[in-house]
């Protein structure tokens, strides 16, 4: 289980999220769509879970790991919460 | 003319004139991309307006100015002048459209000209492909240009740009598109966007990929395609010159000339026989390329065919030495000011004038009746005077309103000079340039409609006779270019406008010469005027002295109609003139032609009153100051000898004439034509502000008379035209 329900409003993305994580972390932010999302210790993430931050534009909170994914897709998943 | 059209009419109008001023502003500087995104919109709604009010003619002739204009929004064109003119064309053949419907009521529907009178003609869009604005982009370029612009940080290690777009079932086939994509050795710059806008929440489906990445890396074309190979979808990836251009092929001019011409063609989208048209294309680019020997190039441009038709304009656009994507500009946030306006019927503000009008005469008689009360010492004046007090206050304010409405800046004037300097210059061969200072300054509606003929004349004879031609400007020692400063100030309650040229300045001989030849003046006479005296000949009646007449000024009318337009508004006209520095013709108008301050004076027992802006002074002459010269009356005033008119006479207002000159008078001097005259009356009498009515009906038109008052006891006060009257 690598996306960690909402408590207090925040779903956390843990360790390298499969595609499978796309449907779980879709309920989450369907049901709570104030939600914010901490990606702090995600070290990766499949497209299809991206799709959905992208799609839901959730805030993003914590520090993202300093690998080449998240250097890319957060200014992309941010930009998108101010459009 | 139903709501619809009219409301189309006016905004299309206003849209026109936006349009206008940004084409003549991106003249100068073609690549403001601000500018360009105005004119665009104007273009661009002034089309949609066409569109709903269902008139095709004006809808196709727009659209290919904004297909144009979105060009040069991309960077693929620059806007030459032979270009904005044409622009312009097309507004102007708008506006003669826009004329028919204001005067018929209906759109055109037999149309003048060629049907397409408007349309950007191919052999201008042709010429105006400008090699040095790097415009060998094309459609297909498009993303990858934007994404350079985007991030100007990564143009100087770029090689190639890339734009991924999975296929929408990628997951099921295990594919990690973003992750295999981040991992590209030297990534710099990478957008995730969707590929079509996100469904709604309940419509949403995870496990359907809809995005596009677009990236920018620091290794070749071929190293992106192997590392995106393993990934299904659609996949376009191409070399990106670096900021510098690649080295041009030296070729002969007409090879050059072919391939750009073969540029062009590739650039037209999506028409039919596309195909045909890449493949004969490519071919005379290939045998262009052989013809000077360079058959390496022309092997290179046949394989280019074999792939796309954005190969084939890659490998051309190579060839001739233009970067391979244009840099798009960052575009700097527009500051947006909007007012609150209304837009209201000049007919119901004129109601409102009138109805000012007659609430100050109700004023006027309210004081009336409080100082006949005072008179009968009745018990109610006080109360009387102190309601006439209030009513006095509240009436100067909706005064103030109403005038404040009819203001319109002189904007609106001064914003049809661009456009006709810019063709004057181009018929005389004179540059130009035009500086406009005070454009805010508001006037009275009537005068700014009415300024705009008398400062063409003025304008067109400082093009025409004052400004020299660049040569001779140069031999001068001034700037080749000449400027023009057209100039508003606001001075209480009058506005100053002035026209300064700084051309070769009016030649006093010549002027002397002229007014003598034409027997305006004896030798005598004119050897002793003024040099600014003999200046102001020019506006005297029958004075021209242009020795040709051309196209722009001198087709006899002079600049006496100059004159007699301004002042029938009540205005006044001055020249002042440096030989060999320039010329400057100041224009003095009211602010508002609502309110006129007239001075009462009797005569005959009647009461008039006389404008006072055409009073120069009054004076007090005892008999023995009146001489005769002949069968006029003078008296001598400073050292001037001013002819005497009898205000009664003239009038016919009383039978006893004679009497008149044995008795001390009262004598009011006004300036008319430059010239002083004495008016003769018995008394003079207060000043007043009042609305001047003109007058209508049967009596319109009656000479010397400019219109109508009531005063407070309820009798009419006709106002003089004082220089109708005497001249």
């Amino acid at each position: 289980m690598t996306v960690l329900s909402a408590v207090n409003g925040v779903i956390v993305l843990e360790g390298a999220c499969p595609s499978e994580d796309a449907e779980i972390l879709l309920q989450h932010l369907t049901s709570t769509p104030s939600a914010r999302v901490d990606i702090s210790i995600c070290e990766s993430a499949h497209t299809a879970v991206i799709q959905v931050l992208l799609a839901f534009k959730p805030r993003l909170i914590g520090t993202p790991p300093g690998n080449s994914l998240w250097r890319w897709v957060h200014p992309a998943v941010q930009a998108s919460v101010s459009i | 003319m139903n709501d619809f059209l009219r409301q189309f009419l006016i905004e299309s109008r206003e849209l026109v004139i936006e349009a206008t001023e940004g084409l003549l502003l991106l003249e100068k500087s073609p690549r403001d991309p601000e500018r360009l995104d105005t004119v665009f919109r104007a273009f661009h709604t002034l089309k949609g307006g066409a569109g709903i009010v269902e008139f095709p003619v004006m809808e196709q002739a727009l659209h290919s100015v904004e297909s144009l204009l979105t060009e040069a929004r991309a960077g693929k064109r620059t806007l030459n002048p032979a270009l904005v003119g044409e622009c312009l064309t097309s507004l102007d053949q708008v506006s003669q459209w826009l004329d028919i419907l204001e005067h018929t009521g209906e759109l055109p529907v037999s149309l003048n000209g060629p049907a397409n009178a408007g349309l950007v003609s191919p052999d201008v869009a042709a010429a105006s492909h400008d090699t040095s604005a790097a415009p060998a982009a094309h459609a297909a370029q498009d993303w990858a240009a934007q994404l350079l612009g985007r991030n100007p940080s990564a143009t100087g290690a770029v090689t190639t740009a890339f734009r991924f777009t999975p296929d929408h079932d990628c997951f099921y086939q295990g594919e990690d598109p973003i992750a295999l994509t981040t991992s590209l050795p030297q990534l710099l710059a990478l957008e995730i966007q969707p590929e079509s806008p996100w469904p709604a929440a309940d419509k949403f489906n995870p496990y359907v990929c809809n995005i596009i990445l677009t990236g920018l890396a620091g290794i070749s074309a071929g190293e992106v395609s192997a590392h995106l190979r393993s990934l299904t979808g659609e996949c376009e990836v191409r070399a990106v010159g670096t900021a510098e251009a690649p080295a041009a092929i030296s070729m002969p001019e007409i090879v050059r000339k072919v391939l750009q011409e073969q540029l062009r063609v590739l650039q037209v989208k999506e028409a039919p026989g596309a195909a045909a048209r890449i493949a004969s294309a490519g071919r005379t680019a290939a045998n262009a390329m052989r013809f000077c020997g360079m058959d390496a190039h022309a092997e290179s441009l046949e394989r280019a065919v074999q792939q796309s038709s954005a190969q084939l304009q890659e490998a051309i656009a190579q060839l001739l030495g233009m970067p391979s994507v244009a840099l798009a500009r960052a575009a700097t946030p527009r500051k947006e000011t909007s007012v609150r306006t209304l837009r209201i019927n000049a007919e119901q503000i004129d109601a409102l004038v009138r109805l000012t009008g007659e609430l100050t005469i109700a004023k006027n008689a309210v004081g009336h009746t409080a100082k006949l009360a005072q008179a009968n010492s009745d018990s109610t004046a006080g109360l009387l005077k102190d309601q006439h007090s209030v009513l006095n206050r509240l009436v100067a304010q909706l005064q103030n309103t109403v005038i404040g409405m009819r203001v319109l800046p002189l904007r609106s004037v001064f914003q049809r000079f661009p456009r006709v300097l810019r063709e004057m210059s181009a018929n005389l061969g004179k540059p130009i340039e035009l500086k406009v200072e005070g454009e805010d300054t508001e006037a009275d509606k009537t005068i700014v409609e009415m300024l705009f003929e008398p400062l063409l004349h003025i304008v067109r004879n400082a093009i025409d006779h004052g400004v020299e031609d660049a040569d001779q400007r140069r031999a001068r020692g001034k700037p080749a270019v000449a400027s023009i400063l057209l100039r508003a100030t606001r001075d209480g309650d009058q506005v100053l406008i002035e026209v300064t040229d700084d051309g070769a300045g009016i030649d006093v001989q010549r002027v002397r010469q002229v007014a003598l030849d034409r027997g305006m003046a004896s030798a005598e006479d004119l050897d002793a005027m003024a040099d600014s005296d003999v200046i102001d000949l020019v506006f005297a009646p029958g004075f021209s002295t242009a020795a040709h007449v051309t196209e722009i000024s001198g087709r006899g009318v002079g600049l006496d109609a100059v004159r007699a337009a301004v002042e029938r508004v009540g205005g006044r006209v001055s020249i002042a003139s440096r030989s060999g520095a320039g010329t400057t013709v100041s224009f003095s108008l009211p602010f508002s032609v609502m309110m006129t301050q007239v001075m009462t004076v009797e005569a005959g027992g009647q009461v008039f009153g006389i404008p006072l802006d055409a009073v120069v002074e009054t004076v007090s002459v005892t008999k023995e100051a009146f001489s005769s010269v002949g069968e006029a009356r003078v008296i001598v005033h400073r050292n001037r000898t001013i002819p005497i008119v009898e205000l009664e006479g003239v009038l016919n207002a009383s039978a006893e004439k004679s009497r008149r000159a044995e008795t001390d008078a009262t004598v009011i001097l006004a300036s008319i034509a430059g010239e002083l005259v004495g008016l003769q009356v018995d008394h003079p009498g207060e000043r007043m502000e009042i609305i001047l009515k003109p007058l209508d009906g049967l009596l319109s038109g009656t000479p010397g008379i400019a219109g109508t008052t009531v005063l407070g006891d309820g009798r009419v006060l006709l106002v003089l035209d004082i220089i109708g009257m005497l001249q």
